[in-house]
Formats: C-alpha cells, sequence, structure tokens
C-alpha cells in the first residue's frame, strides 16, 4: 500500500481542526442572534414592528419593535431611540426601563428600543466586548445584549472605504456606512442602515411625532460627554429642559454643528418636523482608555486607568473611585426625559411621562434594575 | 506591577521567543503572543476573541488578494513593461521631472482609496520596472515605491486615519486637503529626488532602449493598457459620483485583473492566480495574526495601560509619542494607531489648547500612515520589496532617512498647527 506523504497527513490533520472550530464559532456567533426578553409594563399599549411604517424592512434584521405607550388623553407625542449604538448601553436600558415601568398620562410615548436590531447581533472586532451584561432587578439578575456600533457586516457589507451621506455628499470614513446615526434621514434605494432610518425618518413623519430623543454615551475622554444636542429649532426647549434639571446634575446644551450630517439631531430636525435632540452620557466602557472590558465595568463603571487618566485631567467629566455607574447614567437620560415632557408647550398639547416616574435620587438609591421587570 | 502590563510583557516576550529564537513565521508567534497574553490574564484561550480579531482585516485581505491577481494579470499579459519603456522614452531627458511625475503615479492609488497596499501593488508595480530600468537600485527603487505609497495613503481626497481620528471626535472630513496637501506633496519629491536622482544623471538612452521591450507595445497598442484605464477609471468613479455602483475595490482589481486576460500576451489565469495566491497567503497570514494579537490585547487590559501611561507623562510626551509610538504601532496596524492612539492624543492636544484641530488631526493621520512600513507587518514594505525581488530588510533600510524628514515634518506642522490654521479652511 502506498504510504500517504506527511505534509499530505499534515494537512488533513490541520483542515479537520480548522472545520471543527469554524463549526463551533459558527454557533458561537450565531448565538449573538438571541435578543433578550423584553417585558411590557401597563403603559404598553400597542407594539408595531418598523416594518409597519416602512414595509421593505419586513423580514430582515433591521426591522425592530416600536413600544407605543398611548395615555389615552389627546396631547403631544415623544419618540426616544434607544440602541442606536449597542455598545452604549444606559440608551438600551433606559428605552427598556421607558417600556417596562412609564405610565404616560398625557400624549403618547413611542419607544424603539433597539433602533438598530441588527447591530445587536455582533460586537465590534478589536475592541473584545463583552456579548452580555447583567443587572441585578428586584428578583433575580437579568441578561442584556452588548453589541456593535455599527450594523452586523452579516446585513450590510463590504464597507466602502469612504462613506459619502447621500443627501449632503459628506464623506467620512467608510466604517461609518453601517453607523444608523450617520445614515438619516435614509433612503429606500440605500443601503441596508439607510433603509432603516428612512423607517424611522417615516414613522415621525406618519405619526407627526412632536419630539425625537436619541439616547446615547460617550467615553469620559470625549469632548461632547454629559451634554444634549439639540437642532435648532430644539434648542429653546433644552435649555428649559437645563433649567429644570440643573439641582440634580450638571449637562451642557449644544446646538447640532451645520456641517455633520447623518446625525439625528441635525437630519430629523431639518427633514421632518419634529423637534431632534441626542442625550450623550460618560460611558468608561467605551472609548480607549479603560482596561479590561466586562459585565462589571459596563454595569459599575469602575475602572483603574480612567482613574488615572482623570488625574492626568485627560478626561472631560469627573470620575472617581466611584467610577460612573450605568444606575448614573440612565438616570440622567431618564431626569432629561422627564425634563424635556414637562416642559414641552407645543400646539399640539402636553405630554406627561406619568406621577410615577422616579426622580433622579430614587433612581440612584434603588438603583436601575429596581425600574426593570423581574425575570420570569 | 500592573496585571496589564505583565499581559503585554507575556504576549510580547512569546512572540518575540517564537519569531527570533524558534524561528516560526510572523502570523504564528503573533497567535502564540496572544493565547498567552489571554492565558497570563485569566481568559483561558478565547476563541471567540481570537476569530473575532481576524475579521478586522477581512476587508484588507480581500484587497490585498484580489490587488495581486490584478498584478500578476498585467505583468504576464506585458502592459507593465511597455509602459516601462514608453515612460522612459517620453521622459529621460527631464530626469528630476521623469522622477516626481512617476513619484505622483504611484500615490495615485493610494491617494484615492487611502491604502498604501493598493498603491504598491498597482501603481508601484507600474513603475517599480521604470525605476529599475533607469538605474536605480533594487533597494532604492523598493524604497521609493514604499515611501510614496505612504505619502499617496496620507494625501488627500481619501486619508482614513485622519476619517478615523476625526471620527473619534465627531470631527467631519473637511479641510484636512490644505494639510495634507502640505505634508505629503514635498516629502514625496524630497524621498524619490534623495533616493533616485544620482542614478538619472548619467542615464543613457541607447543604452537602455537594448533593454526596453518595445514589441509588445507595438503588437497590442493602446490596447495592451485597457486593465490600467478600466483600473483607474473604475475607482476614480466610485468615489467621485456618489450615485455609481459601489462596487468595492476588491472587485474593481477583480475586474481590472479579468479584463487583463483579454488585451495582450495570452497566459494561463488559472497557474497565474495560484502563484499570486501563494505570494499572498503569508501577509494575509499575518494580519489575521495582528488581529488575535489586538483583540487579546485589549481584552485583558493592556491597550488600556499602554494609552494611560502614554497619557500620563504630559503634553510633551503625547507629541514624543505622537512621533514614535504611534508609527510604531503601525507594525500592528496603522488604522490600529489612529483609532487608539490618534484620538486620546488629539483630544489631549486640543484639551491644552492653542493649536488648530485639523492641522493636528491631519498630522497626527500622517504619522499614522508612517507605521505601513515598520516591521514585522511593513505592509507596503513587505510588497515593495516583493515587487523589486527583495527580502523586506534591505528596502527598509532605505527608508529610514525619508521616515525621519517625514516624522519631523509631523512634527513641525504639530507644534505650528495654529499659525498653518488657514490651510484648514
Amino acid at each position: 500500500m502506498k504510504k500517504i506523504p506527511k505534509h499530505i497527513i499534515s494537512a488533513l490533520i490541520i483542515s479537520l481542526v480548522v472545520i471543527v472550530l469554524v463549526i463551533y464559532l459558527g454557533f458561537v456567533f450565531s448565538s449573538q442572534k438571541e435578543a433578550e426578553p423584553i417585558y411590557p409594563g401597563p403603559g404598553v399599549t400597542d407594539i408595531k414592528m418598523l416594518s409597519y411604517w416602512y414595509p421593505e424592512l419586513k423580514d430582515t434584521s433591521g426591522d425592530t419593535e416600536v413600544y407605543i405607550l398611548d395615555s389615552g388623553v389627546e396631547g403631544a407625542s415623544m419618540l426616544v431611540l434607544g440602541g442606536t449604538h449597542p455598545n452604549e448601553p444606559s440608551g438600551f436600558i433606559s428605552a427598556v426601563m421607558l417600556i417596562e415601568w412609564c405610565e404616560p398620562e398625557e400624549g403618547v410615548l413611542y419607544v424603539i428600543p433597539r433602533a438598530n436590531n441588527s447591530a445587536f447581533t455582533c460586537t465590534d472586532p478589536l475592541e473584545a466586548a463583552p456579548t452580555r451584561f447583567y443587572i441585578e432587578t428586584g428578583n433575580g439578575e437579568r441578561w442584556f445584549r452588548f453589541g456593535s456600533r455599527a450594523t452586523n457586516p452579516i446585513d450590510q457589507w463590504p464597507d466602502s472605504e469612504i462613506y459619502v451621506h447621500a443627501s449632503s455628499g459628506q464623506k467620512l470614513s467608510g466604517s461609518e456606512v453601517r453607523n444608523l446615526n450617520r445614515a438619516y434621514p435614509g433612503r429606500t434605494d440605500g443601503t441596508f442602515t439607510e433603509k432603516v432610518t428612512y423607517g424611522i425618518t417615516k414613522l415621525i413623519e406618519d405619526e407627526k411625532i412632536s419630539m425625537t430623543v436619541d439616547l446615547h454615551e460617550a467615553s469620559p475622554e470625549y469632548t461632547t460627554v454629559n451634554a444634549i444636542v439639540a437642532h435648532e429649532d430644539a434648542v429653546g426647549l433644552a435649555n428649559m429642559m437645563l433649567w429644570m434639571v440643573e439641582e440634580d446634575l450638571t449637562i451642557s446644551v449644544e446646538q447640532s454643528p451645520k456641517n455633520l450630517h447623518g446625525l439625528t439631531h441635525r437630519e430629523l430636525g431639518d427633514y421632518t418636523d419634529t423637534l431632534a435632540m441626542l442625550m450623550e452620557t460618560a460611558n468608561p466602557s467605551q472609548g480607549r482608555l479603560h482596561g479590561k472590558i466586562d459585565s462589571d465595568l459596563v454595569v459599575s463603571g469602575k475602572d483603574k486607568f480612567y482613574l488615572r487618566a482623570s488625574s492626568y485631567g485627560a478626561l472631560t467629566v469627573p470620575y472617581s473611585e466611584d467610577g460612573i455607574s450605568l444606575t448614573e447614567r440612565c438616570a440622567r437620560h431618564i431626569t432629561c426625559l422627564i425634563g424635556l415632557c414637562d416642559m414641552y408647550d407645543g400646539d399640539d398639547g402636553y405630554i406627561s411621562l406619568g406621577w410615577d416616574m422616579p426622580t433622579y435620587d430614587e433612581i440612584m438609591e434603588n438603583g436601575i434594575g429596581y425600574y426593570l421587570a423581574d425575570p420570569e | 506591577m500592573d496585571i496589564e502590563l505583565i499581559c503585554l510583557l507575556s504576549m510580547l516576550g512569546v512572540f518575540l521567543l517564537s519569531n527570533l529564537l524558534f524561528k516560526l513565521p510572523v502570523s504564528i508567534s503573533m497567535i502564540l503572543g496572544a493565547v498567552a497574553g489571554a492565558l497570563v490574564g485569566g481568559e483561558g484561550i478565547p476563541l471567540r476573541h481570537l476569530a473575532e480579531g481576524t475579521f478586522a482585516y477581512l476587508d484588507t485581505s480581500l484587497i490585498i488578494s484580489t490587488a495581486m491577481l490584478f498584478m500578476a494579470a498585467i505583468e504576464e499579459s506585458g502592459a507593465l513593461e511597455a509602459l516601462s519603456s514608453s515612460i522612459v522614452r517620453k521622459f529621460y531627458k527631464i530626469p528630476a521631472l521623469m522622477l516626481i511625475l512617476l513619484v505622483i503615479v504611484v500615490m495615485f492609488p493610494g491617494m484615492i482609496t487611502g491604502s498604501s497596499t493598493a498603491a504598491v501593488l498597482s501603481a508601484g508595480a507600474l513603475v517599480a520596472p521604470v525605476l529599475l530600468l533607469i538605474g536605480i537600485p533594487k533597494e532604492k527603487t523598493g524604497a521609493i515605491i514604499c515611501m510614496a505609497s505612504i505619502m499617496g495613503m496620507a494625501a488627500p481626497p481619501i486619508n482614513i486615519p485622519a476619517m478615523l481620528i476625526g471620527g473619534g471626535v465627531d470631527m467631519p472630513y473637511i479641510g484636512f486637503d490644505g494639510p495634507l496637501f502640505l505634508m505629503t506633496i514635498p516629502a514625496a519629491i524630497f524621498i524619490v529626488l534623495f533616493l533616485g536622482l544620482k542614478y538619472c544623471k548619467n542615464m543613457k538612452i541607447e543604452e537602455l532602449e537594448k533593454s526596453l521591450d518595445t514589441e509588445t507595445g507595438k503588437k497590442y497598442g493602446l490596447k495592451l493598457y485597457i486593465p490600467i484605464l478600466v483600473l483607474v477609471a473604475l475607482l476614480v468613479l466610485s468615489k467621485v459620483i456618489p450615485s455609481f455602483p459601489q462596487l468595492g475595490t476588491c472587485l474593481i482589481f477583480l475586474i481590472s485583473a479579468i479584463v487583463a486576460c483579454f488585451t495582450g500576451k495570452r497566459f494561463n489565469p488559472w497557474k497565474k492566480a495560484l502563484d499570486a495566491m501563494e505570494t499572498t497567503i503569508p501577509v494575509i497570514a499575518k494580519l489575521m495574526g495582528v488581529g488575535m494579537f489586538i483583540q487579546v490585547l485589549t481584552l485583558v487590559g493592556a491597550r488600556g495601560w499602554i494609552v494611560v501611561s502614554s497619557l500620563s507623562l504630559g503634553l510633551a510626551f503625547v507629541y514624543f509619542a505622537s512621533c514614535t509610538v504611534m508609527p510604531a504601532f503601525g507594525a500592528v496596524s496603522s488604522y490600529g494607531a489612529a483609532s487608539v492612539m490618534g484620538v486620546p492624543f488629539l483630544l489631549v492636544m486640543i484639551q491644552n489648547g492653542g493649536c488648530s484641530d485639523i492641522v493636528v488631526a491631519s498630522a497626527l493621520s500622517f504619522l499614522c500612515c508612517l507605521g505601513d512600513i515598520m516591521p514585522p507587518t511593513a505592509l507596503a514594505g513587505n510588497y515593495a520589496a516583493q515587487i523589486v525581488g527583495l527580502k523586506y530588510k534591505p528596502v527598509l533600510k532605505n527608508c529610514i532617512i525619508p521616515f525621519v524628514v517625514c516624522v519631523l515634518i509631523g512634527l513641525m506642522v504639530m507644534l505650528n498647527s495654529s499659525a498653518l490654521g488657514f490651510l484648514a479652511r
């Protein structure tokens, strides 16, 4: 019998190992498609999919749940976008908290917790992020998905070297082509991501949304942080809100730059009648300065390298040994949302998120898990 | 000592031992370094992270592969040699101008794609035979191609590290053209004249013509250059006209390579494709190893340690690190350097005030681009060396002086950014 050469045997063994690894890793990566349960609270009156407003999204991973909390009392409306960037968890968790806790008393609240649903199904290469993080509720631990800043390449690939924003011609790095918050107002003949933003824009137009707030986070060394960025039409409202919340927290209002395109606070303000705003909290699990990244860092916000960077004056926000917890970041978002609703005074009436919404101090005292439903 | 520093030292130690002592390939050594870091950091063997790290370079690997197919195709069709002989015969009387024109030709694909690899493998492959023909030694030719491709990568309109740095601080990619031209064009002219001019002075066209292939050009005429025209046209159109279908660089290289199969001398495409891939796979493996290495560096917190330690040494050190650590990080990835170090460095400089943020970001991106000659990856150096048929060490040796000059240009621009602010308007 002819002897098989050694290099063929080595090649066969290596190929076999690679095949086994690829199958195993295929299951590992596919498992990220599993979404965490969200438990609609008493305020939720309807759940629609985004494809209701833009049917082309139906049966794609761009389709996402829109929770409607209708008070039954005629008034203004607010759209809250969480999960535009699924690696910025305070926006997502604040949106989930509204769905599970809030009972509006006037007007209608729309909440999209996973605005870029596709981006929840992957993480960013080289960022070594966890795929889940865990929050203690009153009665057990719940898990939530930690995702990517951008649409999963499975849904939109390859990236062009340069991303040219369609309506303005603005050029950005090709990696931004899958960034939901660079793709507004969207278009029907555009990329997957642009179709999702088109769906959101269509919802805002069809439902005549009075104000839209996109919840974000940024790294503590970033210049626009603990801030609300408002379209020029919404600056007045944002400033009034500032006056209302200044006792509890320090936050700045910045006007949306006119030459920075594709973002909610610019394009939704320009292309629709909504008052468009974006809020940023400081997230130590973002940026380049943090140490080991895991669920604990995401939730506690404690990081020794950020503490050191703070002592060197490299951060734009105060940072102590207590870190900047997810609870604190969500408390900021929720407090500002309540403030915006309370201060809104448009032709279409008022909106109130309800008497049961917690104050900043209450959220800080009880923890954000207290306002989330218990796991089933 | 921080555990993150111990992880970093373990990773570097295992990498160096594997590569230098046990003579394992760079790619395998980087994987072993990554696994060692993960083990020391208490992460076991993180298969998911190792696999995820490789995805960072999937697109780059595909571009390199298809560019190599294109290069092999135009070489076999005879287009390369015909182009070389025609350039030499037209411009040999004004050697300095000829060299400057040639270096701009090399820069062009880099300016359009933002990739030094694309520049080396497309225009670099076309120009290298010309430089060799006029008598510039192989190692200097390789150095010219390598440095010119990096200048192309840094030059406007497309500078990806600048976009990455700008994106990190929400700075639109506007106003970068002036500062980037100020650095790249003078640097490119200096590089080509410094490395090549003295070899052109005694150029004798009669002797050169003996070794020039004029037959292929005559036989096929302009048809021979169709693949190059297709490549340039598709690259330019897809960047200039937003409504033009976004074919992507890979597909553009592939289409141009297929066209080359029908426009010149006949060759066996399957065999040539296999040969091209054989030379490409080690570089792709290196990139995959780099991806795993950075992913684990982040996973165990060593990336944060590197950045925070750099910031801890004050503004003067940030300038120093911008000129040293940041290009050195290019050994791992120049895009990575822009994202990991460029963004915090820019923020520190902005916070200290008195600088033009766009000019500083341009200079930082210019310094990041220089990382493409840093071994062991040395993407631009590796391919420039392959084109001239050398190992990359002699090529990189000849890049040292141009590299230092470029670093000084970058530093001067950063230090004088407010005075140069008018360029960003």
